[in-house]
């Protein structure tokens, strides 16, 4: 095996996540488009902690997975709370910071 | 027999990312949010399995109780109960010129993240009795890593507590 597979799958991944939360409008595509990236990491955390043979990166891993799980918890709320306002799940709604203040 | 191995290993590992870059691919061009949201389930299934590659168990398990089991399945409640209709989508007419521009646009800082990537030139070598397991890992985890362990559970606490607060019900509706 060649670590170097791992790398452009996790290359391609992190680029796929680029190109959901910057080309798409829809808010759910975009909050997974960011956890993509973020997995993408994690997937590079894990062959470089394999690589050196200790556990280091791999901990780190489980934390990221930790911190996910929270982020997810906050973006899904916020957009439950957006769909109430606006009954739309496009992001072109909210481009504005004062009616995210007002709709919270 | 290591010839075998390896054959077995890289099947196993193309197998996997067809199933990764296929739903994570799915998951940018779907129209439909559920649809979006199975294959990511997809894609994150197969992370798993990638893990599990890299001789890494417990972050298998990890992987799927934790992203798959609760937080992807939590997207998925989220998405059923808010049951948005087709109006209430946005209407990307030019979805598909967005995605070939914005690809295009990435491709230089992919080049970049895989160049300082693969600059490290390390191989994979065997590893030491009981990579990968829970007892190694737990105790790298409570020796090296207590603090960011005790950080990581007061965010926790502090996301649950900022979802319910976003996410309430105003009384005076």
């Amino acid at each position: 095996m060649n670590p170097e597979y791992f790398f452009i799958l996790a290359t391609l991944l992190f680029s796929i996540g680029i190109v959901g939360v910057v080309s798409r409008r829809n808010l759910f595509v975009i909050y997974m488009s960011v956890e993509l990236m973020l997995s993408s990491i994690n997937l590079v955390l894990a062959t470089f902690s394999r690589l050196h043979g200790d556990m280091h990166g791999s901990v780190i891993v489980l934390i990221m997975i930790a911190a996910i799980a929270a982020e997810a918890a906050l973006f899904l709320a916020m957009i439950v709370q957006l769909y109430r306002s606006k009954r739309s799940l496009d992001s072109n709604d909210c481009s504005q910071l004062i009616q995210t203040k007002e709709a919270l | 027999m290591g010839r075998r191995r390896v054959v077995l290993e890289l099947s196993i590992f193309f197998i996997l990312a067809l199933f990764l870059s296929g739903g994570s691919l799915g998951m940018i061009l779907f129209k439909q949010t559920l649809y979006s949201a199975f294959s990511f389930l997809l894609a994150m299934l197969a992370l798993a399995g990638m893990f599990a590659l890299l001789d890494n168990s417990f972050l298998f398990l990890a992987q799927i109780m934790v992203s798959v089991g609760a937080v992807i399945v939590l997207s998925l409640m989220v998405i059923v109960s808010l049951n948005a209709k087709d109006d209430n989508l946005p209407d990307e007419e030019h979805k598909f010129k967005w995605v070939i521009v914005s690809s295009i646009l990435v491709i230089p800082f992919s080049l970049l993240m895989y160049k300082a990537l693969q600059s490290t030139h390390l191989k994979f070598e065997e590893t030491v009795e009981g990579y990968g397991s829970l007892r190694m890992m737990g105790h790298t985890l409570f020796t090296d890593w207590v603090l960011p362990f005790e950080i990581v559970s007061i965010l926790l606490l502090a996301a649950m507590v900022g979802a319910i607060a976003i996410a309430r019900k105003e009384k005076s509706q």
